[in-house]
């Protein structure tokens, strides 16, 4: 769902330009707190594999392709929504500037659906479900379900702003599309957490201390 | 337990062998933001194939444009997968150097208590 150039005018890709440089702000300072000699490979090796991911574009039939965005996992595996946009930023300044994939005009756009949105509606969905259900697998992909298909909302309502989607065309499309790159991005989610929490359970922050997601007395 | 260093070097292999795939299995596709580009252009049916020639008009006046060193994780049509091999790991290494390089920086420049 990277946006580009063409789709948004230069004035409203400024406006969210300003938005997320502001949630872009704090997470420089979440950075700034959080970071020690245990979190920084951890976060470095999600920004490559995360970069990598956004580059696999799975067919999910009706002539369709997507990738995973990773919001969902860089803030669950981090435990900070910030962490996601941390991440989600810089990936996707070098994916606009070095391989044209989302525009320049509009990466704040894009910074707000898939590290800001994303992020959050991860971090907070998985956080819930955690408290409700005790199960990583199930809360991981849930989360990360939502961090696919709320964005791609987020992104059919930026489009209708633009002027480029009509609003109900666009939300169903992008609705239908997102709702089955999600059903991959939860599988994979849920299987980097598990992968991550059993190398390095020291390292993830988010309560889920055994790869199975129950806490350890 | 992996240690610090075991951890990066496995991570990063990691994420080379998944872009090294997806250089070769990548779905040609339009991705879901194109495709409802498509449908809502009238080229493409919601849940309908993708039409070989169908293309994404595209507005131009008023709007930025930006020509990327390596369009479409790619080095152009000759080098073909190569070229798209090389895209990959350029990018993964940069994605991984930029986001190591300012955490670091703003860890070094935080408090050193914390």
């Amino acid at each position: 769902m990277h946006i580009p150039d063409a789709f948004i005018p230069i004035w409203q890709g400024a406006i969210y330009w300003i938005i997320a440089l502001v949630f872009v702000a704090l997470a420089l300072r979440w950075a700034r707190n959080e970071m020690n000699e245990e979190k920084l490979p951890l976060v470095a090796v999600l920004a490559a594999g995360i970069f990598a991911l956004q580059s696999f574009n799975l067919p999910v039939s009706m002539g369709t392709s997507g990738h995973l965005v990773g919001g969902a996992l860089a803030a669950i595996i981090l435990g900070s929504p910030f962490a996601a946009v941390f991440i989600l930023s810089l990936v996707l300044i070098v994916q606009g500037v070095l391989f044209g994939d989302g525009g320049i005009t509009t990466m704040g756009a894009n910074i707000i659906n898939m590290g800001v949105i994303g992020g959050f509606v991860g971090f907070y969905s998985f956080k819930g479900l955690m408290g409700v259900t005790k199960s990583m697998p199930i809360s991981g992909f849930v989360a990360a379900w939502l961090a696919c298909l709320i964005p791609a909302l987020a992104c059919a309502v930026e489009m209708y702003f633009a002027g480029t989607f009509p609003l109900t065309e666009g939300l169903v499309a992008m609705g239908i599309y997102h709702a089955i790159i999600g059903v991959i991005e939860g599988f994979v989610t849920v299987a980097a957490i598990y992968l991550i929490t059993s190398v390095r359970p020291d390292l993830v922050d988010t309560g889920v201390k055994t790869p199975a997601g129950a806490q350890v007395p | 337990m992996m240690d610090n260093k075991t951890f990066l070097i496995a991570g990063i292999i990691v994420a080379l062998l998944i872009g090294g795939v997806a250089v070769f299995m990548a779905s040609g596709d339009p991705d879901g933001l194109e495709s409802t580009a498509l449908v809502v252009q009238g080229q493409k049916d919601l849940t309908g194939a993708t039409p070989l020639d169908a293309e994404i008009h595209e507005e131009e006046a008023g709007r930025f444009a930006y020509s990327a060193p390596m369009p479409d994780y790619s080095l152009g049509e000759s080098l073909g997968s190569t070229g798209g091999l090389v895209a990959i790991i350029v990018g993964t290494i940069l994605a991984f150097l930029v986001v190591f390089g300012l955490a670091y920086g703003l860890k070094k420049a935080s408090k050193p208590v914390k």
